[in-house]
């Protein structure tokens, strides 16, 4: 830069490519002020070509601290002051300089301004992307099979959600999926339990008569099966991807699912249950009556989705599914202590597997939020509220 | 509510900001507090080809290097305007858009954090520099 015969003597640039035994002097910007609107922000270097090329936005609702979001992740926005003094200087807008014309510039005196002194700066911390509000407002209005034309209240489109939701586009989708959202109409809707019981039922019983493979169904067959019973197509697509795996794309004939033996048991067994606990016997008899018979239930299927606690002599079992507890570590092991004063590591893992929190394992997760004894060496160690 | 984070300037041509800091407060004398405008804080010298500093506010003179950041920071700017299309549209929600716009990067602070030494003759000053009581 400053081999250019028109090189600017003012502003950062100056400053950043002081040559030695040189000298400029530090002045008080001609608008120099408070500058509330100018905000320093510092980035992992990983972050600052997102920024550059405008692939990040802030979301969040004005009553919520903002997270800054890319296309695959969030991170909380938070000030960090400084007592020390940061003069910000920009750098000069040199197409307007020299005053005094070219031949004299080599006696201009270098100059840098300072515009404000920052208080502090932004930092970012990568965050879990705040998915419970979007279980929660999808969940207002369920999609039942006594969907008229419109429902009552509010629903949502992607656009609403990425409003709404304090998450990346990326994580947005994830959460969906994992709550087997379906995009009906352009809105997002959460599809009732017992809607979606009707249907996979449905599929069940045409199996059976039509003595379809559980384990290759052909998605055409199903669908225009289905579809004349008065199910919707999207419905009918939404329950294979909900109970199944796509096992490949035919050339004719659409794609062949497979039913997933741990997804259907895991319906029926909360279907059993939903009316309250059961005594282990009455339990596994309705449990097994409901299950395909082409299909193997173990109880080990029901991890995370169950538990079972002795009363007197009776074993008895309740519905208690991961998919319905918080996705903050700090809620989720709250309700899971009110559920049960003490765990076996055996019991709990499967309802803190999916705790995700940048930055901190399931050992420091442990060790925040939980207090572990073992009441003698052989005796399995056991997790207590802290 | 989404905020795009802008950089109006484009990616290639974002201009590199700078940053002196002190560990210290700058005052100024009273007379001068309300006409800051082109007033000079100091001189600031690089005496060799080492990147060393020395900067002269007032009656002190600090010493200081230059730093490359250990995260770069950019400078953003919050533009509000009024979206009079949306006014008429949403009557409930705010009819002001906010938007962020990277005005700058920096990479590189000139820092001084030792206790500066006092110049016996000097011209009077209009700004100085007062060490923090907590710093250094």
């Amino acid at each position: 830069m400053m081999e250019q015969p028109h090189s600017c003597c003012k502003g950062a640039e100056v400053l950043l490519n002081l040559q030695p035994t040189s000298s400029v002097s530090i002045q008080y910007h001609p608008f120099f002020g408070p500058h509330d609107d100018l905000v320093l922000l510092e980035l992992d270097e990983k972050l600052l070509s997102d920024v550059l090329y405008q692939r990040v936005t802030l979301r969040g609702q004005p009553d919520e601290d903002a997270v800054l979001c890319t296309k695959s992740k969030t991170y909380s926005v938070k000030f960090v002051g400084t007592s020390n003094s940061v003069f910000l200087i920009p750098p000069a807008d040199c197409s307007t300089s020299h005053e005094s014309g070219g031949e004299n510039y080599k006696q201009q005196v270098a100059t840098a301004s300072v515009i404000k002194v920052a208080p502090g700066n932004m930092e970012l911390v990568e965050v879990a992307p705040r998915l419970d509000k979007l279980k929660s407002i999808l969940s207002e209005n369920l999609y039942s099979s006594d969907e008229a034309s419109t429902a009552m209240g509010d629903l949502y489109k992607w656009d609403d959600l990425i409003n709404k939701v304090q998450a990346s586009d990326d994580e947005l989708k994830a959460g969906l999926q994992a709550l087997s959202a379906v995009e009906i109409d352009g809105y997002w809707r959460i599809v009732d339990e017992k809607y979606m019981d009707v249907i996979l039922r449905m599929l069940l019983h045409n199996s059976v008569l039509n003595d379809w493979l559980l384990d290759s169904l052909v998605e055409d067959k199903v669908v225009s099966v289905l579809e004349s019973d008065g199910f919707p197509r999207k419905l009918v697509y939404h329950c294979l991807n909900v109970y199944g795996s796509s096992v490949e794309e035919e050339a004719m004939g659409g794609g062949v699912w497979r039913l997933d033996a741990r997804r259907v048991c895991v319906h029926f067994a909360r279907g059993v249950l939903r009316e309250g606990k059961r005594k282990m016997e009455s339990f596994m008899e309705e449990w097994l009556r409901m299950i395909p018979e082409e299909m193997q239930p173990s109880f080990d299927m029901l991890e995370g989705e169950v538990l079972t606690e002795k009363i007197g002599v009776e074993t008895w079992v309740r519905a208690l599914s991961v998919s319905s507890l918080p996705t903050t570590p700090a809620e989720r092991f709250s309700i899971l202590f009110k559920e049960r004063a003490k765990w076996e590591w055996k019991d709990l893992e499967p309802y803190i597997r999916d705790l995700n929190v940048p930055g901190l394992s399931s050992e420091a997760l442990l060790l925040k939020y939980t207090r572990r004894s073992q009441p003698s060496i052989d005796a399995e160690p056991v997790f207590s509220a802290r | 509510m989404q905020i795009q984070v802008k950089c109006s300037c484009g990616a290639e041509k974002c201009p590199e900001w700078a940053i002196i800091e002190l560990q210290g407060v700058v005052e100024v004398q009273p007379s001068f507090q309300h006409s800051l405008q082109n007033l000079q804080i100091g001189l600031l010298c690089r005496p060799s080809s080492q990147e060393n500093y020395t900067f002269t506010v007032g009656y002190h003179e600090l010493t200081g290097y230059k730093v490359a950041l250990k995260k770069p920071m950019v400078v953003l700017k919050k533009i509000k305007y009024m979206d009079v299309e949306r006014q008429i549209d949403e009557a409930t929600s705010s009819s002001s858009c906010v938007e962020l716009d990277v005005v700058g990067f920096i990479r590189h602070k000139i820092l001084f954090k030792t206790r500066p030494t006092t110049l016996i003759s000097g011209p009077q000053p209009t700004v100085k520099e007062k060490i923090n009581a907590e710093g250094a």
